[in-house]
């Protein structure tokens, strides 16, 4: 009966700590990263380029914050670090191109950007390359045209691209406005684009002034460029007559309407003269008391 | 009056009328209203410390109890208007007995209602900000201004009518005791009841119960208009000032029966209190009943008709959700009922009436609640992303302990005042008695 126990017990516990042992499962699955690599040049100035980083959940891509990368140009080496960055609550990150990396920028007419997540807990290594040729976007008008001119650099020289979507737009405050019902203008075969304004009425700042805004944007050959160039197109802006310091029911209290002053104060004066008096008729009753 | 004919003389009255010191069942009333009012201090004391957290109201509802309460004290103090002036004013002798009542329920009633407000904003140091910053395009402070002046002819309005009775009470130094003489001295041993005092006094009450009435109405209107000047379902009418008026003028009376009667049966003033009292403003409640049915009937049935997408949450939780029990409860017990039961010549025998009495007042209770919380909960534009809980209100306790408070102390004013002053007005009651035996 002893060893019946014993052997009991002894199955028991070892049924117990095997239960707890992990050992033979298989490790969880990590996710996969999608990182997609944007470059930018706005009025020809310093170029920057723009980390996406995205992941699949049920189905459906949802943006990856706090995920670090290192951002390389032309190749994947130490020597050519753009920077490291990691990514925002949008799932972004950017970094401009470093004075450090001027020599290699001016050394070619094309560039591949390089992009690499070295993994962590929850997601596999992964990496992104885009390769961009060097090009620039410049902005004039003729007239009441809008023209735009996409050059790029082939060789040593400046080339007229035929072709490539540009977008001709006036800058507004939360998104850009297009210059005519047109969405986009191909250039043609001197690298030129253009349009006619037809926003006459579009309101600029208290001079008239708006700011025409060129784009080409997600270009597979030469990324996103921009320029833009401000003119005197726009009506000028009048301030819209506002009541904010006239006397209203919703101004403060040193503008309340004077009707209402008058009224208010009318009623209160009147009513509390009353109560006065006849505060004052008990001092009178009491006075003829006091006398008798 | 006939009653007034089987009164033997005029010492007799003064002897009947005369206030008269507490019992045991006095005192342990009083001790009961103190002990309610200080668990309502010490909910205050927590509200103070730890702020307005220990309340129920959040975003959504953020008017919750109190403001229920106030609404209710406002309407209760009108009654000092209807009883006093519009009677008077109208020629109704029979109300004459029943106007110190009136006026002592409209004093305690305002008090708490300007306590009450204060409780509800919180920070009781920031109540001087009204008058600093106030902006008299906010109806908040047409409130605050037409609450003060309301107080102030009410104090007067009861002030007037008691010098005749304080000359009769100085003369019974070892009834009222020391203390108590030396108030009356204070108050008005000044009265000598000479024909010039007389027509001093009686112009002023005529002025006051002139005055009363438009500032009655205009202290329950712009209490309304705190709601209709709010865009939100329920407020958005332009019934409301009339709908308020009409509620509280009835409330006023409901609570007046309900005093008449504890006041008639304790003090035994059966002579001067009579059935034919009851009886009547019976009819008068009965009639104010109709009219503040008309005026329900008025601001829901439309809203109902047309059920707008953005009020029919609203109309349908008061109608069939969550608050049906306490609306249709309101409608029965504080109109309905009330009406049925006053038609009906035993209804207005003085206990009917008084059952009637507390109906009503608690049925407009539960009304003022209704007018505050349901609203709040419907918003026009629903908050987004709030926690669960800010869409329903129930008072914590120390709302419910605030507001308990506030109605004990009220009770205690009027009860204290009945200790100090005349229920029934003894000087008045005396001239009825030679002019009837005329």
């Amino acid at each position: 009966m002893k060893l019946l126990n014993k052997i009991l017990f002894g199955s028991l516990s070892a049924i117990f700590l095997l239960s707890g042992y992990d050992g033979f499962s298989q490790a969880p699955d990590k996710g996969s990263l999608s990182v997609a690599i944007n470059y930018f040049n706005d009025n020809n100035k310093i170029p920057y380029v723009l980390v996406r980083v995205k992941t699949k959940v049920n189905g459906k891509f949802k943006t990856v914050p706090g995920i670090p990368l290192k951002l390389f140009l032309n190749k994947d080496s130490a020597g050519l670090l753009i920077g490291k960055v990691v990514t925002n609550e949008s799932g972004e990150a950017t970094s401009f191109i470093p004075p450090s990396l001027k020599k290699e920028w001016s050394a070619t007419i094309k560039h591949s950007f390089h992009a690499s997540f070295m993994g962590n807990t929850k997601y596999d290594s992964t990496s992104a390359d885009l390769t961009v040729g060097k090009a620039k976007i410049l902005i004039d008008t003729v007239g009441r045209s809008v023209v735009a001119t996409v050059l790029e650099l082939k060789d040593t020289s400046w080339t007229p691209v035929k072709g490539v979507d540009v977008m001709l737009a006036v800058k507004r405050l939360g998104a850009d406005l297009n210059i005519n019902e047109t969405a986009t203008f191909a250039t043609d075969s001197t690298g030129k684009a253009s349009g006619d304004f037809k926003r006459d009425t579009i309101p600029g700042d208290l001079k008239g002034n708006i700011t025409l805004v060129a784009k080409v944007v997600d270009n597979d050959q030469f990324g996103n460029l921009s320029i833009e160039k401000t003119v005197h197109w726009g009506s000028k802006f009048v301030s819209k007559a506002n009541d904010f310091n006239e006397r209203t029911l919703f101004a403060t209290r040193a503008k309340a309407p004077v009707w209402l002053l008058f009224i208010a104060l009318g009623i209160i004066i009147a009513v509390w003269t009353v109560l006065i008096l006849l505060v004052q008729n008990i001092l009178r009753i009491k006075k003829l008391g006091q006398e008798a | 009056m006939k009653n007034s004919k089987s009164i033997a003389s005029d010492e007799q009255i003064i002897q009947d009328l005369l206030p008269r010191k507490f019992k045991t069942s006095g005192r342990i009333w009083v001790s009961l209203l103190i002990a309610i009012c200080l668990v309502g201090i010490y909910a205050y004391y927590r509200q103070l410390r730890y702020g307005l957290a220990v309340t129920n109201m959040r975003d959504y509802v953020s008017w919750g109890i109190y403001i229920s309460n106030f609404v209710f004290f406002v309407a209760i103090s009108l009654v000092g208007s209807l009883i006093t002036a519009v009677f008077r004013l109208a020629g109704v002798k029979w109300g004459a007995p029943l106007t110190r009542i009136a006026e002592m329920i409209a004093v305690a009633a305002i008090i708490f209602a300007s306590i009450i407000i204060i409780v509800d904003m919180g920070s009781p140091e920031r109540f001087y900000n009204l008058f600093i910053y106030g902006r008299i395009q906010s109806p908040i402070i047409w409130d605050v201004i037409v609450i003060t002046t309301y107080f102030f002819i009410s104090i007067l309005l009861l002030y007037y009518p008691l010098l005749p009775d304080i000359k009769i009470l100085l003369r019974f130094k070892e009834k009222s005791g020391p203390g108590l003489h030396k108030f009356y001295s204070f108050l008005g041993s000044f009265w000598t009841g000479s024909h010039k005092q007389y027509l001093l006094s009686k112009k002023a009450i005529y002025a006051l119960c002139v005055a009363i009435i438009p500032v009655a109405f205009t202290i329950h209107t712009v209490t309304s208009w705190l709601f209709a000047t709010t865009y939100r379902p329920g407020w958005d009418s332009t019934n409301f000032g009339a709908y308020f008026i009409a509620g509280a003028f009835l409330v006023g009376a409901g609570s007046v029966v309900v005093a008449m009667y504890i006041f008639r049966t304790w003090y035994h003033l059966e002579k001067y209190i009579t059935p034919d009292h009851f009886d009547k403003m019976g009819r008068v409640l009965v009639l104010l009943c109709l009219l503040y049915l008309y005026f329900n009937v008025n601001e829901f049935l439309t809203p109902f008709f047309k059920m707008k997408e953005s009020e029919a949450g609203y109309l349908n939780d008061m109608f069939s959700g969550s608050f049906a029990p306490v609306f249709w409860f309101a409608i029965f017990t504080g109109i309905l009922l009330p009406i049925i039961i006053l038609l009906f010549k035993q209804g207005r025998k003085p206990l009917p009436m008084f059952i009637v009495g507390i109906m009503v007042v608690v049925g407009a209770w539960f009304k003022r609640y209704l007018i505050v919380t349901p609203t709040l909960l419907h918003p026009f534009m629903p908050m987004h992303d709030v926690p669960e809980m800010y869409h329903h209100y129930f008072p914590s306790w120390e709302e419910w302990a605030i507001t308990s408070g506030s109605l004990a102390g009220a009770m205690l004013i009027i009860t204290l005042l009945c200790r100090i002053f005349p229920i029934v007005p003894i000087q008045e009651t005396i001239n009825e008695h030679h002019e009837t035996a005329k």
